[in-house]
């Protein structure tokens, strides 16, 4: 028997109406690495951010160590032993490495009020040296580092004190393989010393690889804790979704031909840095994939062809002759994109949902330049219940909504737009399988419709589950293309790919 | 990369982000001083004419040390004008029972009083700093008013040191290590930038917000106190403000400030502060020199000052700028 170290009681915690983590009883034991699933909104992310102080608990409480923990932010969490790497950037602007690493915790290096910052920046060197980073500066301003060595940073700052609870919440996504390969390496690490390690994520195989026990949370309820060893993939999506996926939910059709008509036509389009001399054809009622590895430029002919690349060169021609080089021409003539970064590129999270849904079609719900609240309230209605969006009601900010549902709002202004051309990057990127579920039934059906989708993913098992026809891309050029076929295999893919 | 190269790459990186930023600023000070040169050779750049304007200069930078702290976090104060009035006013007052005492101590309290005020009144009102520190403004011009009937105060011949060098430039450099040593060698330094970073994750980290908004507002008042000494040392005399007219007196600290902020990634913010009102002394004086008017002296500062900025700051593509 495990001997446990971190016990949750009763914990509850509501945001308004929402009761966002639900009488959530759950145990830790020593030296476990812990998986944490659910949906998006389940209340994963809640829990542990009430574990590391950065929300309050309603009620409940949490027992580290047979006593009871109070911690109202991340410091005085990391005092007790329990540190977590959050989703986002965890990260500060303006401040040098070592201030980053040592950020709340200064005192050590301050006597008398000034600040020994040669032996902070010393201490923070050897700590990145014994993690293998020495090309990290510690005395640097960190903005000369990118967001994965952002990310390692964040990494150090949260193990090398040897923490007895760490938690890892959704942090593989932002990271590159060798990235990814040096947090398995520290996770182990912890394990090793005998502490524990809670992770989040939304890849299962990896949670399986990784976890001894995972716990899936299904509506801020806690479904069930199970032995990874037990149970596999679709095991666990059932938990997750209470129904039978049988991973069926991609297209089942083959072989049927897609029309003829060309209805937009890329004609060597290159953006410096980013693509070079992509030419391609998009057909009527085709959904087109577009693969490879993250940093291969894909995302970046999703923007060509919606107009939003900056320097590009190259022609992107409508089926009439239109050439779409601007924003406002790619939405004039019916093409919709949803961006890969959803906050900052795709919605306006401090504004409603009924504006979110309305604003690429605002020309068309007004009369004489004069907007009509009710127009506007029925539109946006319509379109949230077509894609289902779970909400109190449309005057609800976007901003309160989980990742799944904010994609659904997403595309539910180009519905309502009725685009005819849509690009979509990474449409279910941190997406749980029941909304994933939505979005391909919904572009399913956009295709019946005729309409012509680009889907742009990094998950190659939902490009050719999705696409009649896909692009695969490697080092900003075209590297191959594949047919649909329920033949073809990810090894395929993955050949064309590096 | 071998271990020699790593070292050698590392050494060349410490450089350029310590000194690049300085070695741009003063290739910006000789530019501007060659042009001004040759346009009107005999009116311009001189030994003393620099050391003047590196006076006027010294007097805004000081303002712009203390405002600096305030506009990193993302606030703003725009009393500035109404503080150096009142503390200067004060000074002539205190000046006259206490001698340099009463100069340097009245508006060195007055100054920080003001700040710490602002900070108070910001913090609880939870409204923007920017509408606090404009509406508490026009309090301080009318504080001034009051005080002085509207009569203007003169600063007595017999305390006039720092009106002039060594002076205005001993009290100048000690206001400057100061505040490069609260940046560089206290918790403020590092809270002040992780506040103005991410507000949020800083509060996560334990940082108490609030108090350190208070501490920047209140090291801002007690540099503008420094300022007032100078200002009024300089200046000789003071007459209370109304109206928002002391507005005008917020923009050239501010001037100082943006320079810093434009050259913040090379960790000498306080230098490049003075090297900045430097360089906008410079183009002053300079279209003094060509016996240009006021009006088109201001049209290209003003454009200068984007220019530097822009030029400095690289704006990324597609970058949302606000």
């Amino acid at each position: 028997m495990s001997e446990e170290i971190l016990k949750a009681e009763s914990i509850n915690k509501y945001f308004g109406m929402n009761h966002a983590v639900n009488n959530v009883s759950l145990s830790f034991n020593k030296g476990e690495i812990h998986g944490l699933i659910g949906e998006n909104g389940s209340g994963k992310s809640t829990f542990v951010s009430m574990l590391t102080g950065i929300e309050s608990v309603d009620s409940g409480k949490f027992i580290l160590n047979g006593e009871e923990l109070h911690v109202k932010n991340q410091v005085e969490a990391n005092r007790n032993g329990i540190s977590i790497i959050v989703q986002e950037m965890g990260t500060l602007s303006g401040l040098t490495v070592a201030e980053n690493i040592f950020l709340g915790n200064e005192d050590r290096f301050v006597k008398h009020g000034i600040k020994n910052a040669n032996a902070m920046n010393r201490e923070a060197q050897s700590l990145l040296n014994k993690y293998g980073l020495e090309r990290i500066n510690a005395s640097s301003i960190i903005d000369y580092y990118n967001f994965e060595d952002r990310k390692l940073i964040e990494i150090v700052k949260a193990t090398y004190f040897n923490p007895k609870i760490l938690v890892v919440d959704e942090t593989t996504t932002a990271l590159s393989q060798s990235g990814r390969e040096e947090l398995y390496k520290q996770i182990k690490r912890v394990k090793e010393n005998g502490n524990t390690v809670i992770f989040i994520s939304h890849d299962l195989a990896e949670v399986l690889k990784l976890t001894d026990r995972v716990t899936v949370l299904r509506d801020g309820v806690l479904v069930k804790t199970v032995k990874s060893s037990e149970v596999n993939e679709d095991d666990l999506k059932k938990l997750m979704v209470g129904r039978e996926l049988n991973g069926k939910y991609y297209r089942t059709d083959y072989g049927k031909p897609v029309s003829k008509d060309v209805i937009l036509a890329v004609k060597n389009v290159s953006v410096p840095n980013e693509i070079k001399n992509i030419s391609f054809e998009l057909h009527r009622g085709e959904i087109l994939g577009i693969g490879g590895l993250s940093e291969c430029g894909m995302h970046e002919v999703g923007k060509a062809v919606f107009g939003a690349s900056y320097d590009r060169k190259g022609e992107v021609v409508l089926e009439d002759g239109t050439q779409i080089d601007s924003i406002p021409t790619a939405i004039k003539h019916s093409i919709a994109y949803v961006s890969k970064d959803r906050d900052n590129e795709s919605l306006v999270v401090n504004d409603s949902i009924r504006d979110n849904i309305c604003l690429p079609s605002m020309d068309r719900l007004g009369k004489n330049h004069i907007l009509l609240n009710k127009n506007l309230s029925k539109f946006a209605n319509e379109y949230a219940e077509l894609v289902s969006v779970k909400m109190t009601n449309i005057n609800q900010f976007v901003s309160d909504l989980s990742g799944g549902n904010k994609q659904k709002v997403a595309l539910a202004r180009w519905i309502g737009r009725d685009s005819d051309i849509l690009v979509f990057d990474s449409p279910t990127r941190g997406i749980d399988v029941k909304v994933k579920a939505d979005i391909y039934a919904l572009m399913s059906k956009m295709k019946e419709q005729g309409k012509s989708i680009i889907l742009i993913s990094e998950e190659i098992v939902e490009l050719l589950g999705m696409c009649d026809r896909i692009l695969v891309m490697k080092d900003g050029s075209l590297s191959g293309e594949f047919m649909r076929d329920p033949a073809l295999t990810e090894e395929d893919f993955i050949a064309k790919m590096v | 990369m071998s271990q020699n190269d790593t070292t050698r790459e590392k050494r060349r990186s410490k450089f350029s982000e310590k000194y690049l930023g300085i070695v741009i600023l003063l290739l910006l000070v000789f530019a501007f001083w060659a042009v001004f040169k040759i346009l009107t050779p005999a009116n311009f750049g001189t030994p003393s004419k620099l050391a003047s304007y590196l006076q006027s200069c010294l007097i805004y930078a000081v303002g712009g040390c203390g405002l600096y702290f305030i506009v990193v976090m993302g606030l703003w104060d725009f009393s500035i004008g109404a503080n150096v009035v009142l503390s200067s006013i004060l000074a002539c007052y205190f000046s006259q029972k206490f001698g340099y005492a009463g100069l340097i101590m009245a508006p060195i309290v007055c100054g920080t009083l003001i700040g710490l005020l602002n900070g108070i009144v910001y913090i609880k009102l939870h409204i923007p700093s920017l509408i606090v520190t404009v509406g508490l403004s026009l309090i301080y011009e009318s504080l001034g008013v009051f005080a002085t009937q509207g009569s203007e105060q003169v600063l007595s011949s017999s305390y006039r040191a720092f009106g002039q060098y060594p002076g205005c430039l001993i009290l100048a450099l000690l206001a400057f290590l100061f505040a490069a040593f609260i940046l560089n060698y206290t918790k403020i330094g590092t809270y002040t930038y992780a506040i103005g970073s991410n507000e949020y994750v800083a509060k996560n980290m334990g940082v108490n917000v609030n108090k350190y908004k208070v501490i920047a507002f209140v090291l801002g008042g007690f540099f503008i106190g420094l300022m007032s000494i100078l200002t009024i040392s300089y200046g000789t005399s003071m007459t209370a403000a109304s109206n928002m007219s002391s507005m005008s007196r917020n923009f050239m600290p501010m001037m100082g400030v943006f320079v810093g902020l434009a050259f913040r990634k090379y960790k000498k913010p306080i230098t490049a502060i003075v090297i900045g009102e430097f360089i906008v002394a410079l183009l002053f004086n300079g279209f003094v020199a060509l016996g240009a008017p006021t009006t088109i002296q201001n049209v290209v500062t003003g454009i200068a000052l984007l220019l530097i900025v822009t030029v400095t700051a690289k704006p990324v593509k597609g970058a949302v700028v606000k």
